[in-house]
């Protein structure tokens, strides 16, 4: 599929901010799975980007804005192509070598240590858990395929958070969406990575953008969330909690990392009175004939 | 460490830096001791009163932060006898820190690249993704000529047989330097006569050392080179430092809002214009350096200087991340992180060290907590500390529950009787524990100082030296050949 993705943040101050540093996660991945075309930032005021790869292979835009000023504006415009129609198609490992597989992707690369070790707010320990969630957690036997109880994982999140806009805060704490059953896409996102690392399976999490003819919770959403878990044979597979399905070409990723605070498509710092408002983000997701 | 030669123990006695034995003085304190024998107390007492009134006069203090939240100011505590170390001694030292130094440099570099040591499985992965200081947001980043740690302050102490022993690795923003210096100056004057019999080594060109490498780091080169030491500010214990340091190396002092980063220069705010900034001796933890990539509510930090610093624009001392190489985690791998890079034996031996995530070595030392020391691995300063043969029962279960609860982030130690030396207290010699942290520059080469700040455990039999848990110090002679 081709994508034509705007991307809009608008940040104003009741009192003028002076000083201020942004550093952006905005520009689609361009990777074995999508193809960034081609991508253009443009801000308000005017400033000069420059830009860098993080320690989690994301592109990283900045920017300073010196003088005072009251409004900041971002804008992003990127042309994407998605690849990845089917998430089926690869060749499985047999179950019996499974976790040799894994072992040796975590051995040859030691960063994948972060996506099965790291615990946060964000992403607890799944025993942290145990006692909000009332339904019985999914269970990996050994001899069962990894992305067997990945698909069954995928079904059971739904099945303890329900979908409600704004019920939990920007990088909220889990244990809290799922002591009130409700949550966003991340915290959905967020569950499936601690129940998936519980099991060794290294999980990380992905914001990006979807095809709004798939989004089913009926609203206009900014920038949506999932998880990727590395199931062996296929590498990095895309599950969407939110809706109960694998990622496919419909899904355009941006930034990951090992949990929503790493991936955050916008962070800053100013100086200034800190009393400002949320941000305006307005996104538009859209599909272009194929050439 | 392996259980089975965890058994038995022997009394023990300190070694005594002083003595030989109960009547006789080691031979390098033999000119000391006639002249304190000949001269008697009513001298050492009018010498101690002399240095009270300069140290009053130089107005060197440090601060204190206990039960209250505002730290008190005190006066350096400062025990006019001299611990001296001969030069065969120094060799081991500075060899040792040497061989450290440079291994744990080319350790850092490699945590932050190809990582091969893991990889290689000398060190378990859980040790450096668990770690507190393991900066993610420098990865990739490479330092001038691969040095992290500009300054490292490395503690050593003494054990019952005399050997020196790593106790702790200083890499952040290792502190105590000034006072070295100034206790030196005092020592100086007030007993000025042994400075000609004794051929003590300098250590006032510290500053000068350390100028000399932060202008080599200049990325406009040299002469160039604008230095700013970077510090929290006044409520900050180490304040006095801050001030000492800038005004010895004639460098500005400066806070986070002094600066300011545009378009990845770092510049300083003066009264004639913004001023361009090519090193910084920060005095801040990382978590406080830039809050756009570390904390977001630090407002101690300048915004944007680790972009500037992944640009090549600015240096800064000691580069961030290095925190990780002196985790107290990693500390029981530092023999093997010699070996791994240097392919050599250490020179100098760590203190046994006990594992809290090796199930066997905690019930071991759960079992003996009256004969260990107990870390938590990212606090300094004596601060997380638990001394067993000094605790109670309600603290040891207190501790045994922070260990059970987060094992990675403790360590324990057997006690070990650091060395002791003759002080002057109160009118009477007595014995008091001390250890010794000498200072090591990385800038061409990697220098030693030859000297060090003794910390004095000034209460008796007591073990903590720290200054902020109420220890004292010493200047520290370094014989030449």
């Amino acid at each position: 599929m081709h994508y034509l993705i705007e991307h809009e943040t608008v940040l104003e101050y009741p009192r003028t901010v002076r000083e201020h540093h942004i550093e952006l996660r905005l520009a689609p991945r361009s990777d074995g799975h999508q193809k960034l075309l081609s991508c253009s930032i443009e801000t308000e005021p005017a400033a000069e980007l420059a830009s860098y790869t993080d320690y989690f292979g994301n592109r990283v835009d900045y920017f300073c804005v010196i003088q005072p000023h009251n409004r900041l504006v971002t804008r992003l415009r990127a042309d994407v192509e998605t690849l990845k129609e089917n998430p089926f198609s690869f060749d499985p490992v047999p179950p019996a070598e499974e976790q040799e597989w894994l072992r040796a992707a975590v051995r040859k690369s030691p960063p994948l240590n972060d996506f099965v070790l790291h615990r946060s707010p964000l992403t607890p320990a799944a025993m942290k858990l145990a006692e909000a969630v009332t339904s019985a957690f999914p269970r990996m036997e050994s001899a069962r395929p990894k992305l067997d109880a990945l698909m069954e994982l995928l079904a059971w999140v739904p099945t303890v958070l329900e979908y409600r806009s704004g019920s939990t805060e920007v990088h909220g704490s889990l244990t809290d969406a799922v002591h009130q059953g409700s949550g966003v896409c991340q915290d959905f996102a967020h569950l499936f990575i601690t129940v998936a690392r519980s099991w060794g399976i290294p999980a990380r999490y992905v914001m990006g953008y979807l095809d709004p003819g798939i989004c089913s919770t009926g609203e206009q959403l900014a920038t949506h969330a999932w998880a990727e878990a590395l199931v062996p044979g296929a590498g990095w597979i895309g599950f969407d909690a939110t809706h109960n399905l694998l990622a496919n070409d419909h899904y355009v990723a941006v930034a990951v990392g090992r949990d929503s605070y790493d991936a955050a498509p916008q962070r800053g710092s100013f100086k200034g009175d800190s009393a400002g408002e949320l941000p305006t983000v307005t996104v538009t997701v859209q599909e272009q004939e194929q050439q | 460490m392996n259980t089975a030669g965890m058994q038995g123990s022997k009394p023990r006695t300190p070694y005594h830096e002083f003595y030989a034995d109960d009547f006789t003085p080691r031979d390098h304190y033999r000119l000391l001791w006639d002249h304190i024998k000949a001269t008697g107390n009513n001298a050492l007492e009018a010498k101690a009163h002399e240095s009270q009134l300069a140290l009053q006069a130089e107005g060197v203090t440090f601060t204190v932060y206990g039960e209250s939240e505002e730290g008190i100011e005190r006066i350096w505590p400062f025990d006019l006898i001299p611990r001296i170390i001969t030069a065969q001694e120094w060799t081991k030292i500075e060899s040792g820190l040497k061989q450290r130094v440079r291994a744990l440099n080319l350790f850092l570099g490699d945590l932050y690249g190809e990582q091969k040591i893991i990889k290689d499985g000398v060190i378990p992965p859980e040790l450096i993704y668990q770690g507190r200081d393991f900066r993610r947001e420098i990865v990739g980043i490479v330092p001038p000529r691969g040095i992290y740690t500009h300054i490292s302050g490395i503690d050593i102490i003494r054990d019952e047989q005399g050997e020196f022993l790593i106790l702790e690795d200083n890499l952040r923003t290792p502190s105590g330097v000034s006072y070295m210096i100034e206790n030196r100056v005092i020592e100086r004057r007030i007993l000025p006569e042994f400075f000609n019999k004794y051929r003590v080594r300098r250590v006032e060109h510290y500053p000068a050392l350390l100028l000399a490498a932060m202008r080599s780091l200049s990325p406009r080169g040299k002469d160039a080179a604008e230095i700013v030491l970077l510090t929290p500010g006044i409520y900050n214990s180490a304040y006095f430092e801050h001030t000492f340091l800038a005004k010895e190396m004639g460098v500005e002092l400066a806070e986070g809002r002094d600066m300011v980063v545009i378009n990845d220069i770092v510049y300083l705010k003066t009264t004639t214009g913004l001023q361009r900034v090519d090193v910084i001796y920060r005095r801040i933890d990382d978590d406080f350096l830039d809050p756009l990539v570390f904390r977001s509510d630090s407002a101690l930090g300048i915004a944007g200087v680790i972009n500037a610093w992944r640009a090549g624009n600015v240096a800064i001392v000691n580069a961030p991340g290095s925190g990780i190489a002196d985790d107290k985690a990693v500390y029981p791998y530092v023999p093997d992180i010699i070996r791994y890079y240097l392919g050599q034996q250490p020179i100098l031996n760590n203190v046994p060290t006990y594992q809290m995530t090796n199930v066997k070595e905690r019930e071991y030392v759960f079992d003996n907590m009256e004969r260990m020391v107990i870390k938590a691995v990212s606090e300094s300063g004596g601060y997380g500390m638990l001394m067993g043969p000094s605790s109670t029962p309600a603290l040891r279960k207190e501790f045994m529950d922070l260990v059970q609860e987060n094992p990675r982030n403790y360590i324990a130690q057997p006690v070990v009787y650091l060395s002791r030396h003759t002080c002057y207290m109160d009118g009477e010699l007595e014995a008091r524990h001390l250890d010794l942290r000498p200072f090591t520059i990385y800038g061409e080469e990697i220098e030693v100082v030859p000297g060090g700040l003794t910390r004095v455990a000034l209460r008796k039999g007591s073990l903590v030296v720290n200054s902020s848990q109420g220890g004292g110090s010493k200047d520290t002679w370094v014989l030449a050949e």
